[in-house]
């Protein structure tokens, strides 16, 4: 079920009718039952895993939890080390559903390309939906009662409903136990406000989703799809493209279910703000997909750079090569583990691991040089006061998120580094002006409507920068309050791209 | 022991007033590098190991608060 779809839609429209019919106790039941039937629709195979994950959470939390409770005022150190034992197996049991979901494939056509020449037999391989997002909120859940963060869930069902609930099952955000448990298990009364407020996200994110990032992803895909024979400057501007289309396909989405949610009354983790402002690659990535880059923080950067072994082995290098070098190790080493699994985290081919030891080298040497790069800046007299100097970084930072789709657009290494040749070798300026722009997948008025909606985003992100855009939509008079509806909706009704069945495209994050 | 700590964490990280705030996470003054680095210089000075658990913004928040734990720790 497509988030994008008419059914998703009506689906949506009976769960909150549903949610506010019955009595508020059976809340938390609806949207298990919802949730349930949303993720069965797309096949029992993939319900079997979120199952066995959950079930293994379950029963190693509630044991953890047992020993710290059997051992008030500190487990001794035996019990201790049986809790860690519990928390590692049981995360690694976890960890090999997910790899065995999104790494047996690449595994196994690697090894057939090594021996036997690329035969594979028919490996009992799926791609199991949404198996990224939960099983990190699992991982997350377990590690949390390993460090008394949190408590061990007694209901299953209720973690049964944290796993999967149906909105962000598909695309995150990779949400935290002890942040949407409690509210999933609350009861909640209906307020006309929240209703406005969830609509007009939803509205906002089926813009992005249908009326920019599909109407780009046609020229996207166009272009793409011809990397030998498309010119330089039409490259350039599909991958330009291709940075708006991911931005307002993921971020649509997490509107469309952040906006659903707050209808219920539930608030889940945001997930995105505004990272085209970004002015390093640093902040950029506190801003983009943010429920992934702060799980990678909490979960395996701070564990792997707090631990006494990497602690002391700083210290060595530190009184070697001084205390410069003794950073660096503490800087490089949880870095470039955090980046390369990122990528992996995104898909096994080479192109993702590609973009993860990109981005990886781009934070690491921007920490590392940091003060070289403050002198430099300090050499060429550059005011970082000034406004245009902003600017620049900004544009900076999404060229640089630019490049790294050129990686992973095209699926294959090798098309990235032809796209790279075309626009090196074959710009072709001319392409800009001479109307061939508009017959790659757009025509002369869709891609105008691209650009303006494009402007559209940058003027409404600048607004939300300076404060809440919805308050002030609902402080305003009602005649502009439902002009503004109106449009968005007419917007979406007519510039919409739609598919067979009248579905959009579907979005780019459902694969992980 | 605040002293101490005060001295150390002055040396480690000079940019940065630790007498500023006493909410020095929640404010956003320490970020997350900046902890790595208080927890390994803390680490290596008072030859503690701190526990993932205890790495938590109270413990962190103001010199009083990382001197009480570096002394539990230690005890």
């Amino acid at each position: 079920m497509n988030l994008a779809s008419a059914f998703f839609v009506l689906f949506s429209a009976a769960i909150i009718f549903l949610y506010y019919s019955f009595p508020r106790r059976f809340q938390w039941l609806i949207l298990t039952l919802a949730s349930v039937m949303f993720y069965a629709t797309y096949g029992i195979e993939h319900f079997l895993f979120v199952i066995l994950g959950t079930v293994i959470a379950y029963f190693a939390a509630r044991w953890i939890q047992s020993i710290y409770d059997a051992s008030e005022g500190g487990a001794p150190a035996e019990r201790k080390t049986e809790a860690r034992s519990i928390l590692l197996w049981m995360s690694a049991a976890l960890a090999l559903l997910l790899i065995y979901a999104k790494v047996g494939a690449f595994l196994i056509q690697g090894i057939a390309n090594l021996f036997f020449g690329g035969r594979t037999a028919n490996a009992p391989i799926i791609s199991v939906l949404g198996i990224s997002y939960y099983t990190f909120s699992l991982l997350s859940y377990l590690a949390d009662v390993y460090w008394k963060k949190d408590r061990a869930e007694t209901n299953f069902l209720r973690l049964l409903l944290f796993a999967i609930y149906f909105p962000k099952i598909l695309q995150g955000p990779i949400a935290r136990h002890k942040d949407l448990a409690p509210q999933l298990a609350q009861e909640h009364s209906f307020h006309y406000q929240e209703l406005c407020f969830g609509l007009q996200l939803m509205l906002w994110g089926y813009f992005k989703k249908m009326v920019i990032a599909d109407r780009l992803a046609l020229f996207v895909n166009t272009v793409f799809g011809n990397v030998t024979g498309e010119s330089g400057a039409h490259l350039l501007i599909a991958s330009i493209f291709g940075a708006f289309q991911l931005y307002c396909d993921f971020s649509g989405c997490m509107d469309i279910i952040g906006g659903f949610s707050q209808i219920l009354g539930l608030r889940l983790e945001t997930n995105f703000n505004h990272p085209f402002f970004s002015r390093s690659a640093a902040e950029f990535w506190r801003r983009w997909h943010i429920t992934l880059g702060t799980w990678f923080k909490d979960y395996i950067y701070m564990p792997l750079a707090i631990s006494p072994k990497l602690i002391g082995f700083s210290k060595k290098v530190r009184e070697r090569f001084g205390i410069r070098a003794g950073r660096a190790v503490m800087t490089v080493i949880p870095s470039a583990v955090v980046w390369i699994l990122t990528g992996i985290w995104h898909s096994v081919g080479w192109s993702y691991i590609a973009w993860g030891i990109y981005w990886g080298i781009l934070i690491i040497s921007s920490t590392v040089f940091a003060p070289e790069l403050k002198k430099l800046t300090e050499a060429l007299h550059i005011n970082t006061k000034a406004g245009s100097w902003k600017v620049f970084q900004m544009v900076r930072t999404f060229s640089l998120f630019v490049i790294s789709r050129i990686l992973t657009i095209p699926g294959d290494l090798n098309r990235s580094v032809q796209v790279f040749q075309g626009i090196l070798t074959r710009f072709h300026p001319e392409h800009f002006f001479d109307g061939s722009l508009y017959t790659l997948g757009l025509d002369r008025p869709n891609f105008i409507l691209a650009i303006v909606c494009i402007f559209i985003l940058w003027a409404v992100s600048m607004l939300q920068e300076r404060g809440p855009v919805r308050e002030r939509i609902a402080r305003s008079n009602i005649v502009f309050r439902w002009m503004i509806y109106y449009t968005a909706f007419f917007a979406i009704v007519i510039f919409g791209i739609y598919g067979p069945g009248y579905d959009a495209a579907s979005f780019v994050y459902m694969q992980y | 022991m605040k002293e101490k700590i005060q001295k150390l964490l002055e040396s480690e990280c000079p940019d940065i007033d630790f007498t500023a705030s006493n909410e020095l996470v929640t404010d956003g003054i320490l970020e997350s590098l900046t902890l790595t680095i208080i927890i390994a210089a803390l680490s290596m000075e008072f030859g503690i190991s701190i526990p993932y658990e205890d790495i938590i913004e109270e413990n962190f928040n103001s010199l009083d608060a990382m001197a009480a734990m570096v002394e539990r720790l230690a005890n």
